[in-house]
């Protein structure tokens, strides 16, 4: 069964690639704007020189970023687990370092960090959510009736963690781990397009834009694609040789809580104001140690006397305003979009397994394929409009929702499908009453996951292509050198990815 | 990459600098932000690190790339480096209205290269043409092209502005009908494409600007001049001798400065020869004449950034 499930798959991609193909070499998309995969191989061939230098930069700022998030990742992760107050402390923290928009992040890296830093920093902030969160849930899963055993011979809490807790949330941890690496890859290319290098996938990406040649741009892409791809598989290769066993691709949706364990109201209050205080002292501290110029960095308060003090703050409000209102309608409307499609693909995963599985290597395609390759495509076979939008927000956000819905599915009681499967209902009937119902929860999960994805989304579609909202005003603003603006979108687009979250 | 002449080079230098320990500005550290990736807009800095110009000058010249995300006049900002190539309107639109402590000493573009480009198929010679046309900007230059057209009276509404994003192929495949780039790069592109490309320069209909000015804060000019001096004196000997012939140079860089950016050496060919007539000037290069600061001002004036003589200091070239 599992072999045929294999080979269906395999055949699948096959049909897919033979199509593309086709289609490609007879120029039916976008008047040949696609090249066809054949295409990209002799690309690839051609352009073998210059790779490795590129690769080998990506490669170093990924795997420092990779060990650096980690490393935090994995201490946050102990602590909160065994400190709840510490992990309530931290949620906002914990909230943003998940929901914040990458692409209104670079510009301020490259601003107040130099050489690798942006680049490691990214890179960095791309794991350490995913494998954060795989701790605290490692360690709170951790098998009790050894902890107590454990604590019956006089262990201390110490070895009580060491023995029994961390070894327990190993398994989570390299899942984790494994579902960061190709996170981390793309946080490198991402702030190496922006950041200036010499070298890097990110760099040779924007030094073949200007060129208009697709089958180039496809090349870069399938190799990150590629790179991403190894990094999880080894990590899954790991995990199978040290714990026997694997898992398919999970994601955690939710931001792990610390119990309120009740106590005065006062404390309570106190707690929570703590916790939505300290993200902005941690931005105001990094400013300050980074020892960057005001003139550049700006503070919290410096950007809430941008906005709402200095004499200017009327000009830069109307702005900001002006640009929210044109990014959040299409924002909500792009998560429905992007929902609605994860929703569709997760039924007809459990309808049609084949056509998934044969969907899949496409899907992850669009995961890992830089957007700004994909935008002059997409922008012949769109148009600038609304549509655009749409497209590019599902694209960003179907992926993560899917998987969360996929695994929803994947745990409806089978006693529960075959009920009305033994009353001879359809199949439709069956997924109507049972299935979807079942799977509802998870479409709330679902729904948190991808609401901080829909604005980054929207953010990338009005940057390159429809010149709106927040996404152009952040790039305009650096045209004027207006610092202020620049902190203030950044700053806004975290505060509502958080604030949508909630 | 070490070729034999910069080794040459460093080692001369090495030696000099041991048997004169005394000397002090035997290499002294000196750092450039660049405006952009490496291409030919730099073929002169790359030609005087080759040549060991600015060794000779007694500098040891730290060259950094630039990208869409570095804004130049950040760099010297934050002190990461002592000078950077900036486009004119933003920096002194910064001294203007956040009292930036910057001051221009020279001017690698006489004329600014940004201008309109279109297919000769669908050609669009004047700003007119452009009324009720399609015109992909970079985000950052928009602030440019408003200028241009209010000169010409147009109304920014007249012409629909939507985001460059760095790739020529919607202008191939006609879904816009011009993009604002480096005149000096993008026809080439086009060309290759086997389409006939048409420009015209911003510059020409009256957004007289210069481009990649020469930029450094009071700080850096009161406590490194000689070295600026140096460093101007270097570059323009990179440039005079990479546009003495500009087909001469760049094949040169294939395997150092332009290995692996992803453009061509054709490319690179094209655009040095383009953008010769943009930088010479009969004081030399990165000239800063009266009639130059003059034209930059008043274009700069009628968008609304009021600059004055004293944003530039003229007196570092005097002395190259």
């Amino acid at each position: 069964m599992a072999a045929e499930r294999r080979f269906a798959g395999l055949r699948n991609t096959l049909i897919l690639l033979l199509l593309w193909e086709i289609i490609g070499q007879l120029g039916l998309v976008a008047g040949g704007a696609l090249p066809p995969p054949s295409d990209i191989l002799i690309r690839l061939w051609q352009d073998r020189g210059d790779y490795p230098g590129h690769i080998l930069a990506t490669l170093q700022a990924s795997v420092a970023g990779f060990v650096i998030g980690n490393v935090v990742a994995v201490a946050a992760g102990v602590l909160f687990a065994l400190s709840p107050p510490m992990l309530r402390l931290f949620r906002g923290i914990n909230i943003a370092a998940f929901a914040l928009p990458p692409i209104a992040i670079a510009p301020i890296l490259a601003l107040t960090l130099s050489g690798m830093a942006p680049r490691v920093t990214l890179a960095a902030l791309g794991v350490y959510f995913v494998t954060m969160t795989a701790t605290v849930i490692g360690i709170a899963q951790a098998d009790s009736r050894a902890e107590d055993v454990v604590r019956a011979y006089g262990g201390s809490r110490w070895k009580v963690l060491r023995l029994v807790q961390f070894r327990g949330a190993v398994p989570s941890i390299l899942a984790g781990l494994r579902v960061a690496a190709p996170n981390a890859v793309l946080g490198a290319i991402l702030a190496e397009f922006g950041g200036g290098g010499r070298w890097g996938l990110g760099t040779y990406l924007l030094g073949s834009l200007g060129r208009g040649e697709p089958d180039r741009l496809w090349g870069i892409g399938l190799i990150a694609t590629l790179i991403a791809g190894l990094s999880y598989a080894g990590f899954a290769l790991l995990s199978r040789r040290l714990l026997g066993a694997t898992k398919a691709v999970t994601l955690n949706a939710a931001v792990p809580t610390g119990k309120d364990d009740g106590g005065p109201l006062w404390a309570r209050i106190g707690m929570a104001l703590a916790t939505v205080a300290l993200p902005f002292v941690l931005w105001w501290a990094l400013i300050k140690l980074s020892g960057a110029p005001a003139m550049i960095a700006k503070t919290p308060g410096d950007v809430f006397t941008y906005l709402f003090l200095a004499p200017s703050a009327e000009t830069a409000q109307a702005k900001l305003l002006a640009a929210l209102a044109q990014t959040l309608p299409i924002t909500f409307i792009g998560m429905v979009a992007g929902l609605a499609f994860a929703f569709a693909l997760a039924i007809l995963s459990k309808l049609s397994p084949r056509f998934i599985s044969g969907f899949m290597p496409v899907a992850l395609i669009t995961q890992t394929m830089p957007l700004v390759a994909l935008t002059p495509l997409l922008v012949l076979i769109l148009g600038r409009g609304t549509s655009l939008t749409l497209w590019i927000t599902i694209s960003v956000t179907f992926f993560p929702a899917f998987v969360t819905l996929a695994q929803g599915l994947a745990l409806v009681p089978r006693s529960a499908e075959d009920l009305p499967r033994a009353y001879g209902a359809s199949r439709w009937t069956e997924l109507r009453m049972v299935t979807i119902p079942a799977s509802l929860p998870y479409l709330f999960a679902a729904t948190r996951l991808t609401v901080p994805r829909a604005l980054l989304g929207v953010m990338i579609a009005e940057w390159l292509a429809t010149g709106r909202g927040l996404g152009n005003l952040l790039n305009q603003s650096r045209g004027y050198l207006d610092y202020g603006m620049i902190w203030s979108v950044a700053a806004v687009s975290v505060i509502l990815s958080v604030v949508f979250y909630q | 990459m070490l070729n034999r002449r910069t080794f040459l080079g460093t080692a001369a230098a090495g030696i000099a600098a041991s048997s004169l320990p005394f000397r002090a500005h035997a290499a002294t550290p000196l750092t450039m932000q660049a405006a952009w990736i490496n291409d030919a807009e730099f073929a002169g800095y790359f030609l005087a690190m080759d040549q060991g110009y600015y060794t000779e000058a007694g500098l040891n010249l730290e060259y950094l790339s630039g990208g869409p995300d570095v804004i130049p006049e950040s760099t010297i900002i934050a002190g990461r480096a002592d000078l950077a190539l900036t486009t004119p309107d933003t920096t002194i639109k910064a001294i203007v209205e956040q009292g930036a402590p910057f001051k221009i000493i020279g001017a690698q573009y006489q004329k600014n290269p940004i201008g309109i480009v279109s297919l000769a198929k669908n050609p669009i010679n004047t700003p007119q043409d452009l009324i009720g046309k399609t015109l992909a900007v970079p985000p950052v230059n928009v602030i440019s092209v408003e200028a241009m057209l209010k000169m010409n009276g147009i109304e920014p509404g007249q012409v629909n502005i939507v985001p460059y994003a760095y790739d020529p192929t919607p202008l191939v495949k006609g879904e816009i009908d011009a993009s604002l780039d480096f005149t000096t790069n993008v026809p080439f592109t086009i060309q290759q494409a086997g389409e006939e490309a048409t420009s015209f320069l911003l510059y020409d209909f009256g957004y007289t600007i210069y481009n990649d000015t020469v930029v450094v804060t009071e700080q850096v000019l009161a406590e490194k001049r000689d070295l600026l001096v140096a460093w101007l004196r270097a570059s323009r000997k990179g440039w005079e001798e990479n546009l003495a012939d500009p087909s001469v140079w760049p094949p040169k860089f294939a395997d150092t400065y332009f290995k692996g950016t992803g453009r061509s050496i054709e490319n690179e060919l094209y655009f040095n020869a383009a953008q010769k007539p943009l930088m010479e000037s009969p004081e030399g290069y990165f000239a800063l004449t009266e009639d130059g600061i003059e034209k930059c001002l008043s274009a700069l004036g009628e968008v609304g950034i009021v600059g004055n003589t004293d944003m530039f200091d003229t007196s570092l070239l005097a002395e190259v």
